[in-house]
């Protein structure tokens, strides 16, 4: 299974290296097909190891972050030089080259597998110029991503989560539309400013750790497992969870922190955007539920939940708000981003099963359909170099089958039940709903939001008579063959998911539930004559004061 | 449960499933003209299968599980699928079919099986009986049309959700196909998506459904942190669950029910949720009829009926259920005493009707015993009514088919002689809405106001009920009022077509020059099936045979059906539906049926009055209450207002969320972005380029370099 991990990490770098090799001699054509080959290829080798996994998947995690695949090796080794105070400190410490996979990463590497072929086929035939370094961008943003995915080490983790920011940077910059410098750099500095702070967070818990006496502070399922048992104090923990929150709320993006998105996707190319959306924001609640959940129990219960739940229902309203208000399909499809990452993140802080299994859902989804409605987009940008509502009217007349997929992929991001978006929404706000009604109850009145707007940009797009650009020249084709073949995949993922979500959940159902077990203890486990909530806060009490002790 | 029974239960959804799926998939290529083939076949085939659950497999579990009720289900929740009918009893009187897990996490799950018991068996005879005549009739109506596969495509996905709808064994999966009726029925109003009313009424239609879809996720929810779960069998038919959770939490149960109704509101188009549906008549009218009158809107009712069990232990829900009924019953019917636009009568008509069944299902306020009745009352309305409504609505499309897309009653008249068919049927479906001694309608109407009289004579709401019930025989009346109306309006009087009935329509109607106009399939077939019209020809044809003979055998149907019941096969039947409370004998009351008889003739001799004898006089009223006839043509205005206090404060609250996304948030981060910039303001003088000035710097710095040196020397 190690096997898998490595080639699904460096089959991307080694076609970017071969095509950086080949540069200056390749044209757009070599280019594109080779970059074709190292996408697909990736991408079966991410679903054979999909397949492995989980014919090999039994039994249940026994820490709250268990990779099943480990690949492993001390990297660094050093002394301890802090002044031992009260607990006795290992003497040395190790810095670990620790990559790894469970049910969720391997998910996530899928849909970055999948979301990446799409942006090749999308890219085909816009990109013209420097197609090599555009694929290059491309093929290295996925083995960064990958890596984040498969990163079990904070380091690791934060050199992968920052280095995706270098490709896409290059990518809206060089490739992008009329403001594309403003929206690269204006994308770069704030997710940048958010990282640095998350740095200092990540600095300070490993510290934390080390004063704590554990040999391998970088390891996150360690770390889990140690402040699972040996709780911080609940200031420190708070300290420390708002401080790494930082550049995970602004990746998210939560709200308020959302402003440099619709710009980044306005002004990315296509392919950019589908990965921007499909994969990268993804790294933020990847990033809350990897390191946040499993380690700051006490914050994220106590602070967590009431912050960015709060903060996600406002996203959830607000966003589509601004979506209802906007004329080009594009911003109206970044904003309506804004809406879905915030069930994503309602689910997420619910703090149990059914939240956490709609939140990752949510993730995997969003990536689906909000992938598919900028390929549509682009492919009706390439067309009549318009994504404005006011140009644009009645085009299923014109482009049946874009037409025909644009109902459906909204219909799939809208929720409607037999699609994947109903799933992830529904639990999310399900598992919400049982922790806090209120919260559930406000961002289900985003579900009817989302209904209107995105219904309104297909009734004003596609609907009602034929209007289209004046300067468009010749025949306008519906969807080529290499579109679809961008486009059906996802397609076809999104009725899969939405038809049979439990053989989805079954991959990450025992990673998930490590987790939320830390938050509501199987009854099994909780020892003492009486169950339920009692005895868990006080249990959790206990121990924290113990720790302060 | 046997083999047999699991796969006649997997055709009835299955069958049109694979139809949907063929049409689709080889609709444009293969099929074209002959796309409704397999959707026809699939729904005989389905009809077929429902009969047979209906009259064999269903009432076989009757017996059977006598007296075991909910307790024979395990805590697991999976053995109830799992069940021999040679050893075991199938619990709670229904026949299940095992499917799949859908969904499985913390305490959510969700199998997605097949449960039929009594109420199920009806509704599902029902569906697919309405539907096989309505997609018959289609494939006459919709001939030529360019987009026929598409329509025989949702036609069948929507039988498909409709009986997954009913056949659900679970409150999640009852949402699921809840919006995905939802779906169908956005996809056919705007079936014709080139217009923009139809563009429009599709998304209108969905999003209050979404607003009423709202209430009942929340609703679903509550019912599932409340009992533990989503399953009827351990929420409505667990007396022990329920009784335990009425007495642990009051007040628990009320807003449950609430909130579900919340979500009937929106998809059976209860007041003040009920706009959508007279736009929803701009998709081709056999829509109308199926998805719009006859089955997807009766969900809402089915749901309540379903949720019985809740609902006896909410009686102000119950009461909010016959209140609201009542108030959409009577404003629709005065809505439709003022349209001209026949379709949109038939529409607001069925409005009405549904409301007369929610206010029959409100009636079981007046005590628990009377809760059956009021169910079967409902249910027996919702029945006859899919027949009779249906059966308008076809007869009207046919009225519209003759007379070239025109729907304007003003616009044509005296319409006997031309389309005796049409006709004969209409007259069947008028009579039996209006509720005329001996057809569906009066028996039905009838056990409706038994039940309110029950209202009365019972329980602590007498007074709320009798009001109910003054707004019930006052919307009778008013209901054979505009029926007859519609009629007399339609079919009597001088002989008179709209010049677009006598006009050739040849198959161009769809091409470009026409996405403006209203020219739709309806037009097209007359020349397509063998009806030429040829220039001159000053006679417009009847229904050709695929749309008669559905419309003969539903007038048949909106005749004879009220007879099925209630008393001897209706009622008895669906009084073995699990979780419905013990029963009272029922009987007939002949001062009713009289009271009914009476405003069911009264209404129509004033229609016939007016608009046979004596015209002039709806004239002069209309002249005489301007502002009355004003409020009731423009439909009392609710779209307007809506729009104004509702729809329009969100588009302005979306354009400043915009602005002040655009201005406020994205400016104050782009000034903490100017920050730097404007420090750098002071050191960048000191970078002036200027060799001189970097000179004098290096030799300030140095100066106080040695300097500080110095002092650190002299103080050590």
């Amino acid at each position: 299974m190690i096997g898998f991990l490595i080639a699904l990490m460096s089959l991307p770098l080694a076609t970017a290296v071969l095509l950086m090799l080949f540069r200056a001699s390749a044209g757009q054509n070599t280019a594109r097909w080779m970059a074709l080959l190292g996408t697909v290829v990736t991408l079966c080798v991410s679903v054979v190891a999909v397949a492995k996994y989980k014919e090999q998947l039994v039994g249940n995690a026994s820490q709250p972050v268990q990779p099943r695949i480990v690949w492993r090796h001390t990297w660094l080794e050093f002394e301890t030089e802090m002044v031992a105070t009260d607990v006795a400190l290992p003497d040395r410490v190790k810095l670990e080259f620790f990559l790894g996979a469970d049910g969720v990463s391997l998910a996530l590497i899928a849909l970055t597998s999948l979301l990446s072929v799409s942006a090749v086929l999308i890219s085909w035939e816009s990109i013209k110029e420097r197609a090599a370094e555009f694929y290059i961008c491309l093929l290295v943003l996925q083995a960064g991503l990958i890596g984040v995915f498969c990163a079990f080490d904070l380091l690791l983790f934060y050199v992968f989560f920052e280095f995706t920011l270098i490709p896409l940077f290059f990518m809206v910059g060089l490739w992008g539309g009329a403001q594309r410098h403003y929206a690269a750099m204006k994308f770069f500095l704030y997710t940048l400013v958010g990282s640095l702070i998350t740095l200092i967070g990540l600095a300070a818990l490993v510290l934390t750790a080390i004063k704590a006496g554990v040999v391998t502070p970088f390891s996150i399922p360690d770390l889990s497992a140690w402040f699972a048992d040996h709780p911080m104090g609940s200031r420190l923990q708070t300290i420390l969870f708002l401080t790494l929150s930082a550049g995970f709320m602004v990746k998210v993006p939560l709200f308020p922190f959302h402003t440099w998105l619709p710009l980044a996707h306005v002004e990315a190319p296509t392919a950019g955007s589908v990965m921007l959306a499909g994969v990268l924001l993804k790294l933020g609640s990847y990033g809350f539920f990897r390191i946040s959940l499993p380690i700051f129990r006490d914050a994220c219960e106590q602070v967590g939940t009431p912050l960015i739940a709060t903060l996600s229902v406002i996203g959830i309203v607000y966003g589509s708000f601004c979506a209802l208000a906007q004329r080009d399909i594009k911003k109206l499809v970044a904003y309506s981003s804004v809406a879905h990452l915030g069930f994503c993140m309602l689910g997420l802080f619910a703090l149990n099963a059914e939240g956490v299994t709609g939140s990752l859902l949510q993730m995997i989804n969003h990536g689906l359909s909000t992938g598919a409605l900028f390929l549509l987009v682009g492919m009706i940008y390439d067309r009549y170099h318009t994504r404005q509502l006011d140009d644009l009217g009645g085009l299923a007349k014109r482009l049946p089958m874009i037409s025909v997929a644009m109902v459906f992929t909204t219909m799939a991001s809208i929720g409607l039940p037999g699609l994947n978006g109903f799933v992830g929404e529904m639990l999310s706000l399900a598992g919400m709903f049982k922790l806090a009604p209120i919260y559930a109850v406000i961002g289900t009145s985003g579900v009817v939001l989302g209904a209107w707007y995105m219904l309104t940009m297909v009734q004003h797009g596609f609907f009602g008579p034929l209007k289209e650009p004046h300067d468009v020249h010749g025949p306008v084709s519906d969807m080529s063959p290499r579109e679809a073949c961008a486009f059906l995949p996802l397609a076809v993922m999104c009725l899969w998911i939405g038809v049979m979500p439990q053989s989805f959940i079954e991959l990450m159902r025992p990673d998930i539930e490590a987790v939320t077990n830390l938050y509501h203890p199987p009854r099994i486990l909780t020892s003492g004559p009486s169950l339920g909530n009692a005895t868990h806060n006080s249990f959790v009490e206990s121990q924290v004061q113990l720790e302060r002790e | 449960m046997s083999d047999y029974a699991q796969l006649i239960l997997w055709l009835i959804p299955g069958a049109p499933l694979i139809a949907a799926t063929v049409i689709a998939l080889f609709g444009k290529l293969l099929l074209g003209g002959r796309s409704h083939v397999p959707c026809v076949a699939a729904l005989a085939v389905a009809f077929a299968a429902s009969l047979m659950l209906l009259v064999s497999i269903v009432p076989a579990t009757f017996v059977e599980s006598s007296g075991t009720g909910a307790e024979y289900i395990d805590e697991d929740g999976q053995t109830f699928v799992q069940i021999d009918s040679d050893t075991a009893v199938s619990p709670a009187k229904g026949a299940v079919a095992t499917g799949y897990e859908w969904l499985d996490i913390g305490t959510l799950n969700l199998r997605i099986d097949l449960r039929a018991d009594a109420i199920a068996a009806i509704m599902l005879a029902m569906v697919t009986g309405v539907s096989l005549l309505v997609a018959i009739f289609a494939s006459g109506y919709m001939h030529g049309d360019p987009g026929y596969p598409r329509f025989f495509a949702a036609v069948s996905l929507f039988v498909f959700s409709m009986c997954m709808l009913v056949l659900a064994g679970n409150f999640l999966q009852l949402f699921i196909f809840w919006e995905a009726v939802g779906l169908c029925s956005y996809l056919l109003i705007g079936f014709w998506f080139k217009k923009p009313s139809a563009a429009a009424a599709a998304k209108k239609a969905f999003v209050i459904n979404r607003i009423g879809d709202f209430g009942l996720i929340t609703g679903i929810f509550l019912i599932w942190t409340t009992f533990g779960s989503t399953d009827f069998s351990k929420v409505l038919f667990d007396a022990a669950a329920l009784a335990r959770v009425n007495t642990e939490q009051p007040g628990m149960i009320q807003l449950i029910c609430f909130l579900l109704f919340v979500g009937a509101m929106g998809k059976s188009a209860q007041f003040p949720l009920h706009v959508w549906l007279p736009d929803a008549m701009e998709g081709p009218t056999p829509v109308s009829a199926l998805i719009h009158a006859a089955t997807m809107v009766t969900a809402g009712v089915y749901l309540v009926a379903r949720s019985t069990p809740l609902f006896v232990l909410a009686p102000q829900a119950q009461l909010f259920v016959a209140g609201i009924g009542a108030a959409t019953a009577l404003i629709s019917a005065l809505i439709a005493l003022t349209q001209y636009d026949l379709k949109r009568v038939m529409a607001y008509s069925t409005v009405s009707q549904l409301g007369f069944m929610f206010m029959a299902l409100g009636s079981a306020a007046a005590g628990r015993e009377y809760a059956t009745f009021a169910v079967m009352a409902a249910m027996f309305h919702l029945f006859t009514h899919a027949y009779f409504k249906a059966l308008l609505f076809l007869a009207s499309g046919s009225v519209m088919h003759s007379m070239g897309d025109v729907i304007d009653m003003r616009r044509f008249s005296g319409l006997r002689s031309v389309l005796p068919v049409t006709h004969w049927t209409f007259l069947c479906g008028a009579l039996a809405l209006a509720g005329f001694p001996l057809m569906a309608g009066f028996w039905s109407k009838d056990e409706i106001l038994a039940a309110l009289s029950n209202g009365i004579a019972h329980g602590q709401y007498k007074t709320f009920f009798t009001v109910i019930f003054g707004v019930a025989v006052l919307t009778a009346l008013l209901t054979a009022f505009y029926t007859f109306r519609a009629y007399f309006m339609t079919f009597w009087g001088p002989e008179k077509f709209p010049e677009e009935a006598l006009q050739p329509h040849g198959h161009g109607a769809h091409d470009d020059a026409h996405d403006h106009d209203h020219s739709h399939a309806p037009v097209v077939h007359a020349a397509a099936s063998g009806h030429e019209m040829v220039h001159g020809d000053a006679r417009p044809h009847d229904a050709p045979p695929p749309m008669a003979w559905p419309l003969r055998i539903l007038a048949v149907c909106a005749v004879l059906i009220g007879f099925v019941g209630p008393a001897h096969l209706f009622g008895p039947y669906i009084e073995n539906t699990p979780g419905l409370p013990d029963v009272t004998p029922h009987h007939m009351s002949l001062p009713l049926m009289l009271l009914s008889a009476i405003i069911a003739s009264v209404g129509m001799g004033i229609a016939y009055q007016w608009y046979v004898k004596a015209p002039s006089i709806p004239e002069k009223l209309e002249s005489g209450l301007r502002p009355l006839f004003k409020l009731s043509h423009g439909k009392f205005f609710f779209d307007e207002l809506f729009t104004a206090i509702l729809v329009a404060p969100l588009r302005v609250i979306a354009v400043c969320s915009s602005l002040f996304d655009k201005y406020i948030l994205d400016g104050l981060v782009d000034s903490v972005g100017a920050i730097p910039r404007l420090m750098s303001q002071a050191p960048r003088r000191l970078h002036g380029g200027l060799t001189p000035a970097y000179a004098a710097t290096m030799l300030i710095a140095v100066l106080g370099c040695v300097f500080c040196v110095m002092q650190l020397f002299a103080a050590n």
